[in-house]
């Protein structure tokens, strides 16, 4: 296993992953990811971005290689430990559960005998839902929605945070706004967060983007580094590229 | 928020309260009124003799079969994610009036008086084996897999049950279709202990999984991520349903609606989390099941109506109604 340094909270060491023998959806891939680190896992649909995020919450098992979580391999955690240090949350939530956030957000605490610090009153209030603690997930917006599901994951206490795709399907409103969210609980909690994404405007507020395709890693850099319009022609096959001014930075193409 | 919570809480609090009031005073009042109504301040020989040998075990079968009815509606929905599921919609009932007509008509008496039940309840056990096995896939069950291994298993037990009721006697095929309907007449205290021990086995195995199945509720990924294993989950709450309807179905034939419905007016009244919603479920399929028992015997006596045809006259109003209020269904 390659060397890590005291700060990696995840690795994977040359991990593949495939559900027949004739296609590989993970090749071979090797990475770690340090404590507080903000993460964005850029690619196109299909380039295995959701799992490689499943392989590290061990939804997957891996086929080849390893994966450690604390410096321990994964399979080695119990359910109910694991799920103390890392969260997941699904590209697709149901929406449809008849639950109140209250109940939504409770099912954080599942993981302990004895409750962590933090109160589901806290968690509710950190995602802005305090008016809507009673309400039922069903009638609160999209937006509304995938915060109590943060808050959720926020009570759940775990320092690393896997999200696939949370932006999709919310209106560039909620995208900022749930963007805000997650760089403050990064700053002021010191959580890790991985989200995958295939939107290139949003990739440029991340401090660090894994650019990923056909299974394999691309590029592992900031936004500067890895937006290039070599690599995301190679990624995303076509012509594109980033500009920069006052107002920040933007996309182009023909 | 905090003062909203704590009203929320003593509101739902007073609920439960309220209903355990009303469930036994209903198992109450199920013991003494009837056909005949007894005084229990003033009882004869042969009210005593009505009470312990007819009426009190007919009550104890049909709030155990509600229960299991209602409990195991709430489970199976929620690690179906179906609103629609059924506990019979496993096959399991199926199966069970399918050895249970086969019992009848052929005059099978090898135990006495709990041979029809014991057969149901190993038709039902082969069955729900049966639909678990098609089931599994990749180490776990697949809810639509299940959903649909039942249904396919039902229709076939119940064309082999129609082929036995089409050419059976007169007086068996009467039997057949007063069983199938929820013949609670059959109660007697042989039978109990049996039904006691499965039904409150799945009931505690079911309730001691009520977190897992919150998170069931969620998906299987999210399920993981809270620390689960989805797989395991569903395969401990399919056993837990198992034995509660197989133990029901025996005990007194198949009653319509408490399974489908009750668990919705449950979700209407205390919400969706599991470990409120399976008691609740429990409870008012035991009340619901004993009152239809109670007007069943007693509307046109001596005729007896089955309990099965009054659980859905006297429940599916009052769910409409709720449905009608009420702005959501869903699991």
């Amino acid at each position: 296993m390659s060397s890590q340094s005291k700060n990696t909270i995840l690795e994977f060491d040359q991990v593949g992953f495939s559900y027949d023998s004739e296609r590989s959806l993970i090749n071979g891939i090797s990475f770690s990811i340090n404590n507080a680190e903000f993460i964005g896992l850029l690619g196109a649909n299909g380039s295995g971005k959701s799992t490689i995020l499943k392989l590290a919450s061990e939804i997957l098992k891996a086929s080849r290689g390893h994966i450690s979580l604390w410096g321990k391999p994964i399979q080695f955690y119990k359910n109910k430990d694991r799920a103390k240090l890392l969260s997941c949350l699904p590209q697709i939530l149901d929406m449809n559960i008849p639950f109140t956030v209250r109940e939504l957000v409770s099912m954080g605490l599942y993981p302990y005998e004895i409750p962590p610090a933090l109160t589901v009153n806290d968690a509710i209030e950190m995602v802005g839902l305090t008016d809507y603690a009673e309400s039922l997930i069903t009638n609160l917006s999209g937006g509304e929605r995938r915060r109590a599901y943060i808050a959720m994951t926020l009570l759940q206490g775990a320092g690393l945070l896997l999200l696939d795709e949370p932006l999709a399907n919310l209106d560039i409103k909620y995208q900022i706004e749930f963007i805000r969210l997650l760089r403050e609980l990064q700053k002021k909690r010191g959580i890790t967060i991985i989200m995958a994404l295939h939107d290139i405007n949003i990739a440029l507020q991340f401090e660090k983007i894994m650019l990923i395709k056909e299974g394999k890693i691309m590029g592992v850099g900031s936004p500067e580094t890895i937006l290039t319009k070599v690599l995301l022609r190679e990624a995303f096959d076509i012509d594109i590229e980033i500009r920069s001014d006052v107002g920040g930075a933007y996309i182009c193409w023909r | 928020m905090r003062n909203k919570a704590e009203s929320r809480e003593k509101n739902m609090k007073v609920r439960l309260i309220t209903i355990g009031i009303t469930a036994i005073t209903i198992f109450v009042i199920a013991l003494f009124i009837g056909p005949k109504t007894i005084n229990p301040f003033n009882m004869s020989e042969i009210d005593r003799e009505i009470l312990l040998s007819i009426r009190l075990p007919r009550v104890i079968v049909s709030v155990l079969m509600g229960m299991a009815l209602g409990a195991s509606g709430a489970v199976l929905q929620g690690i179906l994610r179906n609103p629609l599921a059924d506990p019979y919609i496993l096959g399991i009932s199926s199966g069970a009036a399918l050895s249970a007509a086969i019992g009848i008509t052929m005059g099978i008496t090898f135990w006495g008086i709990i041979t029809i039940p014991l057969l149901a309840f190993l038709g039902a056990i082969i069955t729900g084996i049966f639909v678990g096995i098609m089931g599994w896939k990749r180490g776990g069950f697949l809810p639509e897999r299940l959903l649909l291994a039942g249904v396919g298993m039902g229709f076939l037990a119940s064309a082999l049950l129609m082929l036995i009721m089409s050419i059976s006697t007169d007086e068996g095929l009467r039997r057949v279709t007063l069983w199938i309907f929820g013949d609670l007449s059959l109660a007697d205290w042989s039978v109990i202990p049996y039904g006691v021990a499965f039904i409150i086995a799945g009931f505690v195995i079911s309730i001691s999984r009520a977190k897992a199945l919150n998170s069931l509720i969620l998906g299987d990924e999210l399920s993981h991520s809270l620390g689960f294993s989805p797989r395991r989950e569903r395969f401990i709450l399919f056993i837990s349903i198992g034995l509660m309807t197989a133990a029901s179905v025996s005990l007194g034939g198949i009653i319509g609606f408490v399974g489908l419905l009750i668990p919705h007016i449950g979700r209407f009244i205390f919400g969706s989390d599991s470990k409120i919603l399976i008691p609740v479920s429990a409870l008012c399929g035991g009340m619901l099941l004993c009152i239809a028992d109670l007007i069943g015997k007693s509307l046109l006596s001596p005729m007896e109506l089955p309990a099965g045809i009054i659980t859905a006259i006297l429940g599916a109003p009052y769910f409409l109604y709720l449905l009608r209020r009420k702005d959501v269904l869903t699991i």
